[in-house]
């Protein structure tokens, strides 16, 4: 089998080929093309083609995520969007849930609406919370919205109705009308994209997805064409955030759901690295240039949110979106991150950061800032002659000159300034790992680190240590690991039904009948049998009176009330510490994750490439406390299998330099995987 | 003490001093995340009326959860309330509990949970959480009569009792609760959760203690304080010295209309504030007084606001600031004054002190607005026969500022992270239906270069026979106020309108029985416009007329020729 996976990120697009035959993986990296990102795809393939890896007709599986989604609404780049709504109901996107994350704040405002009030209509319709009809949809009020949307060159439109997850009829018969009678325009109809309640979410949702309908559909058109004259055989899959992947048909009905595909797609790679070492429970982090993501893996699932926001930060409440993502922290903790001080003279790094242009000071494109980066340079992580695999040259003195000031300012050598700023990005990345981690109920000593981007393995050891992982992986090619965690991911679907009701075996007859219905609406969307599904169900449950649920992963099948309530009682303690026997506990909403079963690649060992270097390399590094060591150097593509070293050591690599500190070791396992572990 | 006396003389590297405070910080969103979904009351995990934080020992907050601002000052009162009585008899594994208004307390639902921090056989400081209960018993289901005279009417009361000694629960203590409160299995849920969230910050704090230890932990609680203490004094003397007065009134105390007086003057000397309340009507034998504790929430949280809206809250900020009022004003209230709506009385405490200093720091504050939380509860019975509360709070218009639009449908100054409430959760839950949810644009918003933003309408229709309303709408006949020549906004009221077409209007009430078919609609007032309306771009007032913001004859009585001025070629 022969796997090609892209990855449009915001300054370089990768590509990583696997040839299961031979277990060869290759890469490739080009700029991204902001205005078309297609053609920095379709430049990256060429690159494979001239390598001579990569060769259309033998393709098997073409997966592809990226950036597209989440820039289009960033830049509010999307389409002129309309939103029809139930009537008396056509403020609720713009009001929003009023809340003030930035309380003591007396400027702040709600972030605007994706809709102006001029382009929210109202029809007169509507479901109760049973999902009965209490007033029959109007179709007659569509005449002048239809007029309107004409005459305003609407190009999308949402539909959200009140109570529609428990009903979705007007809703479908509002899309149908708006379909046939406005053709071209891309119409969302919110239970298409959600069955769960709370208006403002639902709504927020729809208005998204049909606001980049048109932008997606435009892309894809376009990249299918082309990779349809290249010889590349149909069918192409999309990565999406819930750390499945999906067919581009789907995807441009539903491209919402692509909005975090690159990180899903590292989640996706660390869940199958979990697999493969026997470890159910992974603790993934990737360092870049500007953020540190971290995510969590829970029984060999990359572990979902319901409750994604775009745009939200400490201070802002940013848009929610109701779809699963794969829940991850992201802290502006990266290479590029800047040091500076307070005006309280304290010392902080990030969020602000150099970027790619001008880039660190090190890198020499007329940066002054000091940045983590050049902090890895002085400290002696970071070879000048050999990073990015010798292509670009350090400047260490202006590195040095960039963080003197912080050192005149903390009594310090330069070597000391350098370590103050490791040890605060590092303090800082530290909390976001706690964050998905200890409070959210898992032990750090029960995980594996599986740690990417060009960051990731120069911090992992040291973090690893802080929080008492038991041990870190290093995946091979770590600067391309969220396209190659696309190349394992599997198909798969996400399905979700709210109903509210007392935990008792009437509760669990719905359940069945509804995991029943979902698989059966799963394998529909696949075009298989359900045997060819591999299923998960999860029953979202709280106590009696209280609002936030615990997800149970159960099998209703098998299972009756008691057995579901005790699951609960359980799960509920592992998150919170206690539980409450004599409460009645209640079922929120039903969660059905389909995954199709499919070949998916797998590693194999590696040969090395060069032989070990004979002669012994080594230079001083700083590894924080106990200061300034002699530690040895080793080139990752010199490495095989059975390779065994102890800290300190530095394993360089192209994309990224793996740090394993004194006292610890590191081992390359027979899939070319490296583990560092504490010595005993 | 003499290592840590050294030890304060030569500052801790500011490297560990940072790394410390990001991880006192985390402790304290931790303890949220625990409490919020842990909790029973929709007050709690809907409206997030709940607080957590760290003290010192001597009671200084160093680190606190950003929830809403009712809590900015309150704990470390709470807390020396505690430590001065109990310091002798304290031991490791004891936590107390208070709802004591009169001791740093707010009202009689707002529970204090309070655990000393033990490192080994040390005490090192203090975890404090608290939560609105849902209901503590008194004269009406949710405790909060707006026809009280005096605080018994309000319910249970521990005025700072052990809940856990030796980490196990006190029976007695316990069984108290569960007698005098209305929905115990709720109220018991909520203890649980504030006694999670504080044994998990002392565990922390341990680690904490362990990894760095114990010395190092104290220099950093100093840390905080002294740097916040600079920069606040730094801000204040940026100010210009003087007095700066405001006056305003609160409309209504639950049990009359009247439109009860209040003032303040600010003065500014140096680095230091003085916030004088003196002159404000006397307590009110009704539920709208607050108490000390609350008074200086409100002060802190405008003080906050002025010098450094974002930076992580603790008492060194604060520093500089003095409260003065006598006894036994409506701003601080005295047993056995009811204090069950303290939320009002302190609302109006912030924006006398937001009113007066406007003028002097326009970059932080904005024309005035709807103000009030306008706290709503509908109550009745379950089709299957249980009783149930449900409480929401409004959002409404924001104040004009002098660079932009005021914000529309935005909780009020005293809550802050705090939700409204989704149709589809409450038809669901409770016999009620919502028919419309929309900005309350027919109400209008205070004209201006700026003009205020809008509040909501919320129109229920009742679906069953037995329910009744109470709440408390505040700014029910004083309206928010403009500012440089903007003009007022509007007001919050309810209308109830019968099946036969008869209305009535409440702001404040304590019982309103409903029937089957009623309509209830809760209505939020449109902030204080900023400049002369004269002055508003034509543009902008057409690009409300075209919205829906402004019907075209409003537009032109606010705004006169402006609004006249002919229109561009139409628009694609």
């Amino acid at each position: 089998m022969s796997y090609l996976a892209t990855d449009v990120g915001g300054t370089f697009t990768d590509l990583v080929h696997f040839d299961s035959r031979s277990g060869r993986i290759s890469v490739a990296k080009t700029l991204t093309t902001p205005d078309d990102p297609s053609r920095g795809v379709l430049n990256a393939i060429a690159l494979g083609q001239e390598e001579g890896y990569v060769s259309p007709g033998a393709i098997d599986r073409l997966v592809h995520g990226g950036t597209t989604v989440i820039n289009a609404i960033t830049e509010r780049k999307g389409a002129v969007t309309a939103l029809v709504t139930t009537a008396g109901f056509r403020d609720v996107l713009e009001i929003g849930r009023g809340n003030r994350p930035d309380l003591y704040n007396l400027h702040a405002t709600s972030p605007a609406a994706f809709v102006p009030r001029r382009l929210r209509f109202e029809v007169r319709e509507r479901m109760d919370a049973r999902g009965h009809a209490i007033e029959d949809l109007v179709l007659d009020d569509l005449d002048a919205i239809v007029a309107e949307c004409r005459q305003a060159n609407v190009a999308a439109i949402a539909i959200a109705f009140l109570n529609s997850y428990a009903n979705p009829l007007h809703e479908r018969m509002c899309a149908d009308a708006l379909r046939n009678r406005l053709p071209g325009v891309a119409v969302t109809a919110s239970h298409e994209i959600s069955r769960q309640w709370r208006e403002y979410e639902r709504t927020s949702t729809a208005v998204l997805n049909a606001y980049v309908m048109p932008v997606v559909d435009r892309y894809f058109d376009r990249l299918e064409v082309a990779l349809g004259e290249r010889g590349f055989g149909r069918p192409y899959f999309a990565m999406q955030s819930n750390g499945g992947m999906a067919s581009f048909a789907w995807a441009r009905t539903h491209p919402l759901s692509l909005i975090e595909s690159g990180p899903a797609g590292g989640v996706s790679g660390a869940a199958a690295i979990g697999e493969w070492l026997g470890e159910p429970d992974v603790l993934y982090l990737d360092i870049g240039g500007t953020t540190a993501k971290c995510g969590i893996v829970h029984a060999g699932s990359p572990k979902l949110t319901s409750e994604y926001h775009l745009e939200r930060t400490r201070t802002r409440p940013g848009y929610p979106v109701q779809l699963p993502v794969v829940d991850i922290v992201e802290i502006g903790a990266g290479g590029g991150s800047i040091a500076w001080f307070d005006a309280g003279d304290v010392l902080r790094v990030g969020p602000s950061s150099a970027g790619a242009a001008p880039g660190p000071a090190c890198y020499g494109f007329g940066g002054t800032a000091p940045t983590v980066t050049d902090a890895m340079l002085v400290s002696g992580v970071l070879d000048p002659q050999s990073f990015a695999g010798g292509s670009m040259r350090l400047d260490r003195s202006a590195a040095e000159a960039a963080l003197q000031p912080i050192a005149t300012k903390l009594n310090t050598s330069v070597e000391g300034a350098a370590g103050a700023v490791l040890r605060i990005a590092e303090a800082n990345m530290l909390n976001a790992l706690k964050l998905v981690t200890i409070q959210r109920g898992h032990d750090p000593r029960d995980l594996t680190l599986v740690a990417s981007g060009g960051g990731g393995p120069m911090h992992a050891a040291r973090l690893a240590r802080e929080l008492g992982v038991r041990r870190v992986v290093i995946p091979p090619y770590p600067g391309v690991f969220s396209a190659w965690g696309m190349l394992v991911s599997a198909p798969r679907r996400d399905l979700k039904r709210t109903q509210l009701h007392q935990a008792d075996e009437e509760a669990v007859d719905i359940g069945r009948t509804l995991f029943a219905q979902m698989q059966r609406e799963a394998a529909e969307y696949f075009e298989v049998e359900p045997v060819d599904l591999r299923c998960f169900q999860a029953v979202e449950m709280r106590y009696r009176g209280q609002e936030h649920t615990v997800s149970v992963p159960c099998r209703l099948d098998d299972w009756n009330a008691a057995q579901l309530i005790s699951a609960f009682h359980e799960a509920h303690e592992v998150a919170y510490t206690f539980r409450l026997d004599s409460t009645a506990a209640e079922v929120v909403s039903f969660h059905l994750k389909a995954e199709l079963i499919t070949a998916r690649p797998t590693l194999v060992a590696p040969e090395a490439v060069s032989p070990i270097d004979e002669t012994f390399r080594a230079r001083m590094v700083d590894h924080g406390p106990g200061g300034q060591c002699s530690t040895t150097l080793y080139s990752r593509d010199a490495l095989a299998p059975g390779f065994t070293a102890p800290g300190p050591a530095l394993i360089e690599e192209p994309s990224s330099t793996t740090v394993v500190l004194p006292g610890q070791r590191v081992t390359m396992d027979a899939r070319g995987l490296l583990a560092i572990e504490e010595q005993p | 003490m003499n290592e840590l006396a050294r030890h304060r003389e030569t500052p801790l590297d500011p490297v560990t001093q940072e790394i410390l405070q990001g991880k006192l910080l985390a402790v304290v969103d931790e303890m949220g995340i625990v409490l919020a979904r842990c909790s029973m009351s929709p007050v709690v995990y809907e409206v997030l009326d709940f607080a957590c934080g760290i003290c010192t020992v001597a009671g200084d907050l160093v680190a606190q959860t950003n929830g809403i601002t009712l809590f900015t000052g309150t704990f470390s009162a709470q807390v020396r309330a505690l430590h001065n009585r109990f310091a002798a008899t304290m031991a490791p594994g004891d936590v107390f509990i208070t709802n004591d208004p009169y001791r740093g307390g707010t009202h009689g639902c707002d529970f204090a949970v309070v655990r000393p921090i033990y490192d080994g056989d040390a005490h090192v400081g203090y975890a404090i959480t608290v939560a609105h209960w849902l209901d503590v018993g008194g004269t009406v289901p949710g405790s909060l009569p707006a026809d009280a005279t005096t605080i018994f009417q309000e319910g249970l009361r521990l005025p700072g009792v052990r809940v856990m000694r030796g980490d196990q629960l006190v029976d007695d203590i316990v069984a108290i609760i569960r007698e005098n409160v209305r929905l115990p299995e709720l109220a018991l849920g909520d203890l649980n959760a504030q006694l999670a969230a504080a044994r998990i910050a002392e565990k922390r704090v341990q680690e904490i203690c362990t990894k760095y230890g114990r010395t190092t932990l104290m220099v950093v609680f100093d840390g905080i304080l002294a740097a916040s203490e600079r920069l606040a004094r730094a801000a204040v003397r940026a100010l210009p010295d003087g007095c700066y007065k405001a006056s305003d009134f609160i409309d209504g105390d639950g049990r009359t209309d009247e439109r009860i007086p209040i003032q303040l003057t600010v003065t500014i000397a140096g680095d230091e504030m003085i916030f004088d309340y003196t002159g404000s009507s006397p307590a009110r034998a009704a539920p709208i007084n607050c108490s000390r504790g609350a008074l200086h929430s409100a002060v802190k949280t405008i003080f906050k606001a002025m010098v450094t809206p974002q930076a992580p809250s603790n008492d060194g900020w604060f520093r500089p600031v003095q409260v003065v009022v006598p006894d036994g004003t409506v701003f601080s209230a005295v047993k056995p004054s009811p204090t069950g709506w303290y939320y009002e009385g302190s609302a109006q405490a912030s924006e006398l002190a937001w009113k007066a200093l406007a003028p002097i720091a326009p970059e932080r504050f904005s024309a005035g607005s709807y103000t009030s939380l306008c706290a709503t509860y509908f109550c009745g019975t379950l089709p299957d026969g249980n009783e149930f509360v449900h409480i929401e709070p409004q959002h409404g218009g924001w104040g004009a500022t002098s660079y932009r639009d005021g914000a529309s449908a935005l909780i009020a100054v005293t809550d802050g992270d705090t939700f409204n409430y989704p149709a589809e959760l409450l038809e669901a839950k409770f016999p009620l239906r919502i028919v419309r949810h929309a900005l309350n644009i027919e109400g209008g918003a205070g004209a201006g270069q700026w003009r205020g933003g809008f509040g909501v309408i919320r129109e229920y229709e009742v679906l069953a026979a037995g329910t009744y309303l109470y709440a408390s709408f505040g700014r029910s006949a004083t309206r928010p106020w403009g500012l440089a020549g903007g003009r007022e906004g509007s007001l919050n009221y309810i209308e109830v309108q019968r099946p036969d077409g008869t209305q009535v209007r409440l702001s404040r009430t304590a019982y309103h029985p409903l029937h089957a078919g009623d309509r209830v609609r809760l209505v939020t007032g449109g902030g204080g416009g900023w400049g002369s309306p004269q002055d508003r771009p034509a543009a902008r007032v057409r690009d409300d007329i075209a919205n829906g913001y402004l019907d075209p004859a409003t537009a032109a009585s606010d705004y006169g020729s402006v609004a006249r001025s002919p229109e561009p070629t139409s628009a694609a």
